[in-house]
């Protein structure tokens, strides 16, 4: 992964460097591909899943290549193996549905292999027939991420609860992946129009080092320890679970010293922000200058502290506070953690393309008006999906729970979701609103879709502790 | 003073039907509701851990407000009550216009209208008639069914494709509206409770969530339940084969699963759980005197036995099943319960001998008993408890048949018929708002004053996606002047007119 994550790092000089590096990427990973299929059984889902990933990889670069180059012919070479790719992820899918017995939503491993595919799907969608070629260049690395991130997690098939044992399951969560899926498009797009839009680089600045803040804040202020250790959740390697101390109680260990290099890198990653705040304040564009070299040291720093995460939480036992002897983590215990850490870097890494590229990006994105339309359309996609999810799901819990709204806090954010969405059309619709005002509601909108899936799981209790 | 109240609720119902009252209210919604899930909330949390969570004066304002049960707080209620008036007095308010234009459709574009209108495009034609004959014959191929205006002075060609679609935003309101009438037909007049059965048990008290029983009018009885695991451990399936008794006949038996309920005059049952009640259902042992040979009746008897109930074993001897313990602990030679759970049971039987042992066995400790002694048996055998090799007879327990009791969540919703259908209403109502559009295409024809030369004008408007519809216009237009070529020919020769077309007399 770190060799992925670090081909966007290298300064947009080299134009075809990037290319090669992809290419060269995905033949090391052909060549390790050859000696599975020497070891026989080729078709299984590790290895489609490895097929994946080297085609997305090949993919990503060629995407990047073009993000920061411009080079159309690029595009052509990505798209095929985005199609490679998602060949062999469609089998990984179909292979695990079959093994499974059920669609591959139940677990975070199945939830990601169907994100992923979907992904893709979406890139190839989203550049045949809306000619959004540079949206490779974001959800491709997002792609590996995520394949990447299945490696670390649990792959075994679960069997279902009897609860989830229901058709109606399979269709709210279908509809649950489509509408979140419109909505991350919808996200995408808005900021497109805003880049177009001549928004102004420093708020982007801003608001990029913010949610990189946010979740270096989430982190720290949640797991650092005293005397600098950070507490991760203790996994248990032969049952392939986290440890609990008791019922609903989770075992905490605490890795030495790892709290201070992140908390080193929230300061970091807030210098950007305060030096932001000080060009504002004084009016001086030196300040901006600063910032943005506060913002390459940070994607420095942020990968350094990946890298110690990737090192230390990967393997090894540490002490817990709460109990005697030491105790073994691993990454699959702490998903939300590294999905944090590698998005902060990304969401940098995408400050920096910006910077450095932004008049290629504009040349290359399509114009404001159809940005702003094409946003808009996602939206009405989106927002009738949502609709049908809520109901699916209310059909269900009324055939489970025997009430079909009891407002758990995922059904109430679902339907707090609903209505940002709703309240969008009505100020399109009646309103007339357009541009950056319609632009920044489909932002929040998914801001709210983000909390709703990854925020009421893991913050608020409720019944939806399947997901 | 009539005029004034006149204005004042003319100013109201403004207020109520305009879109800031609505976006306002709904980001209150929004607000609320997503307090409602950060506080904890009432009938949820446990009251220890309400107080755990929160200081005494924290909760007590909390609960003074009401923040700890939002979705039940009157002033939730209240404001989506106040969210359906606003609904109903939005789409009230802006019904007579939207009705106005689905009845009374416009059919020929003024000149105004022509001017304003985007799309649109002139065509250069050789008379009045061979231009409205293309366009008809265009618009029919293009699936549309045209029709010809014709006004005192003047007129033109109308096609359009789902007028509906104007009216489908009502479609979605009333849809919503329906949704809260359920929901508040339910909060009036609908219970949930919870019914728990022990196999073979008969009952028709369902326990509400505050604490109240309901007695429905029939009652349940369980034949049978189970539980089917998969291969690791964890439950796969959970099984209950219910009957609803009435007037003391069975008037419905269903066999009901997870996600399968049985429904009976409207209240369904569901199946929520199924455990072990901690009671046993049955004890089965066998039991053989201590000297087989000599007492007659040597052979081993299998017995099956219930809490309490006494057998007898032989003429002087019966057995008794004194105790059961799901989870037992010994001290100081006395045995303690030490929880519910079916973790470590322990069993206490007791042999009771009527006569003096000398006549029961010949054995020589037996021979020293007297008539009416009993004998502690424990399974597994507690030796610091009780010294059973003494007893008459040898016990084996050969199983242990616990108790088993389905849960079953029992709910009454009569308001569903109208969640459901305006869910229904609801989809259908968003696919005609979304992805059906109403387009209107107009044509007529011109005749340019200085030069005498004619021209139709061809218009077309669509309520949504009117990008894509600029593509059918240039569509329109392409066919338009397809069939201009072909109708036309030489400028100046009137076209023949085809059966479709009405002649114009009027003109």
């Amino acid at each position: 992964m770190a060799r992925a994550k670090a081909e966007p790092q290298q300064p947009a000089t080299g134009t075809t460097l990037i290319v090669l590096v992809g290419l060269a990427i995905a033949f090391l990973l052909f060549m390790a591909f050859l000696n599975v299929v020497k070891s026989g059984n080729l078709l299984n889902e590790t290895n489609l899943l490895f097929a994946t990933l080297i085609f997305y990889s090949g993919a990503a670069a060629l995407y990047l290549g073009f993000g920061v180059t411009g080079t159309e012919s690029y595009v052509r070479f990505a798209s095929f193996a985005t199609w490679l790719g998602l060949l062999a992820n469609t089998a990984a899918v179909a292979h695990r549905w079959y093994e499974a017995g059920h669609p591959p939503f139940a677990s975070v491993y199945e939830m990601l292999l169907s994100f992923v595919w979907t992904l893709a799907v979406l890139t190839l969608i989203a550049e045949k027939k809306y000619d959004v070629k540079v949206i490779g260049t974001v959800t491709m690395p997002v792609a590996i991420v995520g394949v990447v991130l299945m490696q670390l997690l649990r792959t075994d098939v679960h069997p279902l609860v009897p609860a989830l044992q229901s058709t109606w399951l399979h269709v709210h969560v279908t509809l649950a992946m489509l509408a979140y899926a419109a909505c991350a498009l919808s996200f995408a797009l808005a900021a497109m129009f805003l880049i177009q839009d001549k928004m102004k680089t420093e708020t982007f600045l801003a608001v990029t080092s913010a949610s990189t803040l946010a979740i270096y804040a989430g982190v720290v202020f949640t797991r650092l320890e005293k005397g600098g250790g950070l507490s991760l959740v203790a996994w248990n390697p032969e049952q392939k679970s986290e440890m609990f101390l008791s019922r609903g109680v989770r075992l905490f260990v605490t890795i030495p010293d790892l709290g201070w290099l992140l908390t080193l890198t929230l300061l970091v990653v807030a210098s950007p922000l305060v030096f932001y705040g000080l060009a504002r304040w004084k009016n001086k564009d030196s300040f901006l200058t600063l910032a943005n070299r506060a913002v390459f040291l940070s994607i420095l720093l942020q990968v350094m502290t990946l890298v110690m995460f990737l090192v230390r939480a990967s393997d090894g036992s540490y002490p817990s506070l709460d109990a005697d002897g030491l105790f073994p983590t691993s990454l699959a215990a702490s998903p939300f953690i590294l999905s944090g850490l590698v998005g902060g870097v990304f969401i940098s890494l995408l400050y920096m393309l910006l910077l450095w590229r932004r008049t290629d990006l504009e040349r290359l994105l399509p114009s404001a008006d159809n940005l702003d339309r094409i946003t808009y359309k996602t939206i009405c996609l989106a927002f009738p999906l949502l609709t049908l999810m809520i109901a699916a799901g209310a059909y269900w819990a009324n055939q489970t729970w025997g009430s079909y709204w009891s407002w758990d806090p995922k059904e109430t954010w679902a339907a707090i979701t609903w209505l940002v969405y709703a309240l969008y059309l009505h100020m399109r619709i009646t309103r007339g609103w357009r541009g950056r005002r319609a632009a920044y509601f489909a932002i929040a909108g998914f801001a709210v879709v983000m909390f709703t899936f990854f925020g009421v799981t893991y913050l608020l209790p409720g019944l939806h502790a399947y997901a | 003073m009539a005029v004034a109240l006149r204005a004042l609720a003319h100013k109201t119902w403004r207020t109520i039907a305009s879109i800031q009252t609505g976006v306002v209210l709904l980001i209150l919604v929004v607000i609320l509701a997503a307090l409602g899930t950060v506080v904890l909330q009432r009938p949820a949390t446990e009251p220890d851990e309400m107080q755990n969570a929160y200081s005494p004066q924290v909760l007590r304002i909390l609960d003074a407000v009401g923040l700890t049960d939002v979705f039940h707080a009157w002033w939730f209620l209240g404001l989506m009550l106040l969210v359906s008036v606003c609904i109903l007095a939005a789409s009230i308010d802006r019904f007579p216009n939207s009705w106005r234009y689905f009845s009374r459709p416009y059919k020929y574009p003024d000149e105004t209208f022509r001017r304003a209108l985007h799309p649109q495009k002139s065509v250069a034609i050789a008379d009045e008639e061979s231009g409205l004959v293309a366009a008809e014959r265009a618009l029919h191929s293009l699936g549309f069914k045209p029709e010809r205006v014709v006004r005192q002075d003047h007129f033109g060609i109308f096609a359009e494709r789902h007028r509906i679609s104007e009216l489908a935003v009502y479609i979605v309101h009333a849809s919503l509206l329906l949704i809260f009438f359920g929901t508040i037909v339910d909060g009036l007049w609908g219970w949930r409770g919870t019914l728990n059965l022990n196999e073979g048990e008969t009952s028709n008290l369902v326990e509400l969530r505050d604490g109240a029983t309901r007695t429905l009018p029939f009652a349940l009885r369980c034949d049978q339940a189970g539980q089917e695991n998969y291969k690791d451990g964890t439950p796969k399936k959970w099984w209950s084969k219910l009957a609803v008794v009435q007037d003391g006949r069975d008037a419905l038996k269903k066999e009901i699963v997870v996600n399968d309920p049985l429904l009976f005059s409207g209240v369904r049952f569901y199946q929520s759980s199924y455990g072990l009640t901690g009671n046993v259902d049955k004890l089965m042992l066998t039991a053989a005197p201590n000297n087989a040979p000599s007492a007659g009746s040597g052979e081993k008897k299998e017995i099956g036995l219930a809490l309490h109930d006494t057998v007898p074993l032989d003429a002087d001897t019966t057995l008794r099943f004194a105790e059961f313990f799901p989870d037992y602990a010994v001290r100081d030679g006395q045995v303690y319960r030490k929880s519910n759970q079916f973790e470590n049971p322990a069993v206490h039987l007791v042999v009771t001998s009527k006569i003096s042992g000398n006549k029961m066995v010949g054995t020589k400790t037996a021979a020293t008993k007297t008539a009416g002694q009993d004998f502690d048996v424990w399974f597994p055998p507690l030796d610091e408890v009780a010294d059973d090799s003494k007893a008459p007879y040898q016990l084996q327990v050969t199983d242990l048949k616990m108790q088993h009791f389905t849960g079953l969540q029992v709910s009454h919703e009569p308001g569903q018929w109208g969640v459901w259908s305006g869910v229904v209403l609801l989809g259908v109502g968003l696919a005609f708002v979304f992805y059906v559009v109403h387009m209107r295409f107009w044509a007529v024809p011109v005749c340019d004053r200085k030069t005498g030369k004619y021209s139709l004008w061809i218009g077309g408007t669509a309520n949504r996606n009117r990008d894509a519809f600029e593509q059918n216009f240039n569509d329109l237009v392409a066919s338009v002047e397809e069939e201009l070529k072909m109708v036309g020919g030489e400028p100046g020769v009137p076209a023949r007119l085809d059966g479709r077309g009405a002649r114009l007399s009027t003109v």
